[in-house]
């Protein structure tokens, strides 16, 4: 049967103790800083709620928008949220379809961004209303005004794409999670016993339930991506659709997907890093999984710049009077420094960091990450908020200045982000152990077997957990 | 019979007296909104006179072009409205229904003309206008999207008294309040639809422009002007 | 029900068991249904010459999907033509806008078809109580037989001594 140092290979190595041990840890113990943290963050965040509130009972005149400017930090906000939120996307499915086994490790922390960066950003389009409280309205149910919203209205694309993003995404965050949260069910005690109890819905681990588990991870994967694109893509037509001069663009819808990947990578390598510090994951988030990732972002960067050079090279040279006015205002007028910052942000510093091996380390990505996902959203805000300003009659420009409630709204849906990924990581392993260890075994696999999943077996170097970080 | 509705401005006669604005914050019950608010670009003004200045000192010439809500027959407002708050209604009119309005604002953002208006706070008068709604008009409340309407109200009572009078509706037997105001007399309004109308000859002038016409919006206001000096953009 | 299992420290041992009781079912009065193994990970990779895994999920989301589709063309069509608002020269049932919502749901659909044939066809949830231990979430491979004859009980527990389980345990719900 097996030789010696097969069968030595075969053994579920102790390993798999510690594993569960450094992975589980989280989910067991709270330190006083955990409690310290989350006070601080709804600290942070309770005064978005009030400013909230404070515009309810008001008028959304306390808001900086105005006419021509009806869209501001709110819509900005929105974009950059959802933008986000296709972290998980790309990493967890698509990686999952190529078989590329350095994300095992990092597809949860990736589809619990994409969940609640999503949960976020779909608050954006109710708190923007400027009768919020009639939100629902956008929902086709029969209602008594005897009317059905309008589906011909890109708002209405926006509500069927994001419901149908986030029900995906939450059931793909949800589904590889059941095994672990048994394994959580199986060593806790008392009330928490039974809510795991329940979350996990009985999972006992048969082949049947496995099987059933790894095919629907598979549809799930194959069926997310198209989602995510359409989900941008619909967002982007929210201008696009619009006759307002830089917004009616055809390279939106590719522009803005490009863009949403871009930020998600980076927003997902700095949650990575603040895991791997907080929760000592050092052994399970290695440098390789951050080198991998900053080979991605380094690509959108670039495809990002593609993007930028293309919709700036056409209204340029097209040179139509009332595209020109909103084009110099961001090159050269007043919106001249967010537009240098973000190319700064977006390119010129993070692509020498992500471009040279030596310096896409850990600290390396993170730094390129921060200064992008600045830039993405001062990108965000240039194409919202200039256009309005110049729009086709000049008597009717105008300018836009934020108040304190839209900062503090953004602000406090910051905070909640945070909040809700540090309560997440409390409550599930953030990194699926099941995952982990599936792609642990070395075996030579026997005669049964694909040989394709012995190759894969193989190529796990990067994640077994060994002394040095 | 259906109709529809245009306006035509002659601007070698408008002398940017915004009588006409007057008159429509009076028929429309629009509140003024103060100085703080006004310097941010928030008056409510329906129909709004747009001024332009055109050559140096001492030879500067300044054009008044009165904008309303141009009805436009493919207005790039209705389609993106979530809930039809605007839609176009039988008279080719761009009907603003205030009860459906949630407040996304992407009307007033598709509007090329950017003649929408929306309530940022509760519209409170100041006395003694408090005193002066027209009953025909209702009042709208904070975070709902209004703008001009080509009196509306007036339209329907028009077509109601000729309705129980068992006529059709004469050409010039009403106008909005603008056109009713001008002192100028250098606005028309009536049927598009009626070759007998003033309005059909005049749309026809060879005076006549549509404002950003380029745009594709098939605005239903026509502009008579001897020499386009300010530029047709 | 009752069943007699034991738990193995690694994949080969447990593979060996497996194949050991398949092998003896005659003799032991093994039903080849009545084996039960129970991982932490998935082990289906790795080959216990499992035939039952074939399921026809992955054909039952394109047809969610479909319906989906059909369900969004009918409520952008029906709706918008039971209250025929004109917006924009646009007509009443546009077919650009309503192929984005038929592509949205027809994407919901296949994704509720999913989570519905996961849920069903995996037997979940169930909380009946049920043969299982804790130790499998330790990393132990439980291999078992479900209602064992009685005659050949302590055969049985020889056997997966023999193949190298760690414990041999009983399981009575009764």
């Amino acid at each position: 049967m097996a030789t010696n140092s097969a069968a030595q290979a075969n053994v579920i190595d102790l390993k798999s103790d510690q594993i569960r041990q450094d992975l589980l840890r989280p989910v067991f113990h709270t330190s006083r800083r955990y409690y310290a943290l989350v006070f601080v963050l709804i600290a942070l965040g309770l005064p978005g709620v009030f400013a909230y509130l404070y515009q309810i009972s008001n008028g959304m005149g306390v808001a900086g928008i105005t006419r021509p400017v009806f869209w501001g930090f709110y819509i900005t906000n929105f974009v950059f949220w959802i933008g986000i939120s296709h972290a998980g996307t790309l990493i967890s499915a698509i990686l999952r379809l190529v078989n590329a086994t350095w994300r095992r490790p990092v597809t949860r922390c990736a589809e619990a961004i994409t969940v609640f960066a999503l949960a976020i950003g779909a608050q954006y389009p109710i708190i923007h209303l400027g009768r919020s409280w009639l939100f629902f309205w956008l929902i086709p149910y029969p209602s008594e005004r005897g009317i059905w919203p309008n589906f011909r209205s890109p708002l209405l694309w926006d509500f069927f794409a994001i419901s149908t993003y986030i029900t995906g995404s939450l059931i793909f965050l949800l589904l590889p999670i059941i095994p672990d949260w048994a394994m959580v069910r199986d060593r806790a005690t008392g009330l928490r016993k039974r809510i795991y109890a329940i979350l996990s819905l009985g999972w006992r681990g048969t082949p049947r339930e496995w099987h059933r588990l790894e095919v629907a991870m598979r549809v799930m994967a194959v069926v997310i991506i198209p989602v995510a694109v359409s989900v941008h893509t619909i967002v982007s037509w929210d201008f696009a659709m619009a006759p307002v001069p830089m917004w009616h663009s055809t390279v939106f819808g590719p522009y803005f997907v490009a863009g949403a990947i871009f930020s998600g990578i980076a927003a997902l390598i700095i949650a990575m890093a603040l895991i791997r510090k907080f929760l000592h994951l050092e052994d399970y988030l290695k440098p390789i999984h951050f080198d991998n990732l900053g080979k991605l972002l380094l690509l959108f960067s670039l495809l990002w710049l593609y993007f930028i050079f293309s919709e700036r090279l056409t209204v340029w040279y097209g040179n139509q009077t009332s595209e020109m006015a909103a084009f110099w205002s961001i090159q050269r007028g007043p919106f001249a420094v967010p537009f240098w910052t973000m190319v700064f942000c977006n390119f010129l510093i993070p692509f020498p960091i992500l471009a040279i091996k030596k310096l896409r380390t850990i600290t390396g990505t993170v730094i390129a990450s921060s200064t992008i996902v600045v830039g993405m959203w001062l990108e965000r805000f240039l194409i919202v908020v200039p256009p309005l300003e110049h729009k086709y009659l000049p008597y009717d420009w105008g300018n836009y200045h934020p108040t304190w409630v839209e900062i503090a709204i953004t602000a406090g849906t910051l905070m909640g982000m945070i909040l809700f990924y540090v309560l997440f990581v409390k409550f599930v392993p953030i990194i699926s152990i099941w995952e982990l260890k599936g792609g642990k075994r070395t075996e030579p696999v026997a005669d049964q077997a694909h040989a394709s999943v012995s190759s894969a077996a193989m190529r796990l170097d990067s994640t077994l957990p060994s002394g040095n970080g | 019979m259906a109709h529809r509705w245009g306006m035509v401005i002659d601007l070698d006669r408008c002398t940017g007296c915004e009588a006409c604005v007057a008159a429509c914050h009076a028929e429309n019950n629009i509140a003024t909104v103060g100085d703080a608010e006004a310097a941010r670009g928030r008056a409510m003004h329906w129909i709004h006179v747009e001024r332009y200045w055109d050559g140096e000192f001492p030879n500067v010439r300044v054009g008044f072009r009165p904008i309303p809500c141009q009805q436009c027959d493919a207005a790039p407002c209705e389609p993106v409205c979530p809930t039809y708050a605007s839609y176009h209604n039988a008279d080719g009119l761009n009907a603003q229904v205030y009860n459906r309005c949630i407040g996304t604002r992407y009307c007033a953002n598709a509007c090329p003309y950017t003649v929408r208006f929306f309530n940022w706070f509760n519209p409170v008068w100041d006395k003694p206008l408090n005193l002066q709604f027209n009953p025909d008009v209702s009042v709208r409340e904070v975070g709902v999207m209004e703008k001009c309407t080509f009196c509306i109200q007036r339209i329907k009572a028009a077509e109601i008294k000729a309705e129980m009078e068992k006529r059709e509706m004469k050409d010039g037997e009403f106008s909005p309040a603008c056109v009713q105001t001008c002192p100028a007399g250098a606005m028309v309004f009536g049927d598009l639809d009626d070759p007998a109308s003033m309005i059909s000859r005049f749309s026809n002038s060879v005076r006549g422009t549509k404002l950003l016409s380029e745009v594709g919006a098939f605005p239903k206001v026509t502009y008579l002007e001897r020499e386009s000096s300010h530029g047709n953009e | 029900m009752n069943a007699i299992y034991g738990l193995f420290a690694d994949l080969n041992s447990a593979r060996g068991a497996v194949a050991a009781l398949r092998a003896e079912h005659s003799r032991l009065r093994i039903e080849p249904q009545a084996i039960v193994i129970m991982s932490s990970e998935p082990l289906e990779e790795v080959g216990f010459g499992w035939k039952e895994q074939r399921t026809v999920m992955p054909w039952l989301a394109p047809l969610g999907g479909l319906l989906g589709g059909a369900g969004g063309y009918a409520l952008a069509a029906f709706t918008q033509r039971t209250y025929p608002l004109p917006t924009g020269g646009m007509p009443i049932v546009a077919m650009w806008p309503t192929g984005i919502i038929m592509y949205e749901l027809t994407m919901l659909g296949a994704i509720l078809t999913t989570i519905v044939t996961f849920l069903v066809s995996a037997g979940l949830p169930n909380y009946r109580t049920r043969l299982y231990d804790p130790e499998v979430t330790n990393g132990k491979i439980l291999v078992g037989i479900s209602d064992p004859d009685p005659d050949c009980r302590a055969e049985l527990e020889q056997r997966l001594y023999r193949e190298g389980a760690e414990q041999v345990k009983e399981y009575s719900n009764k």
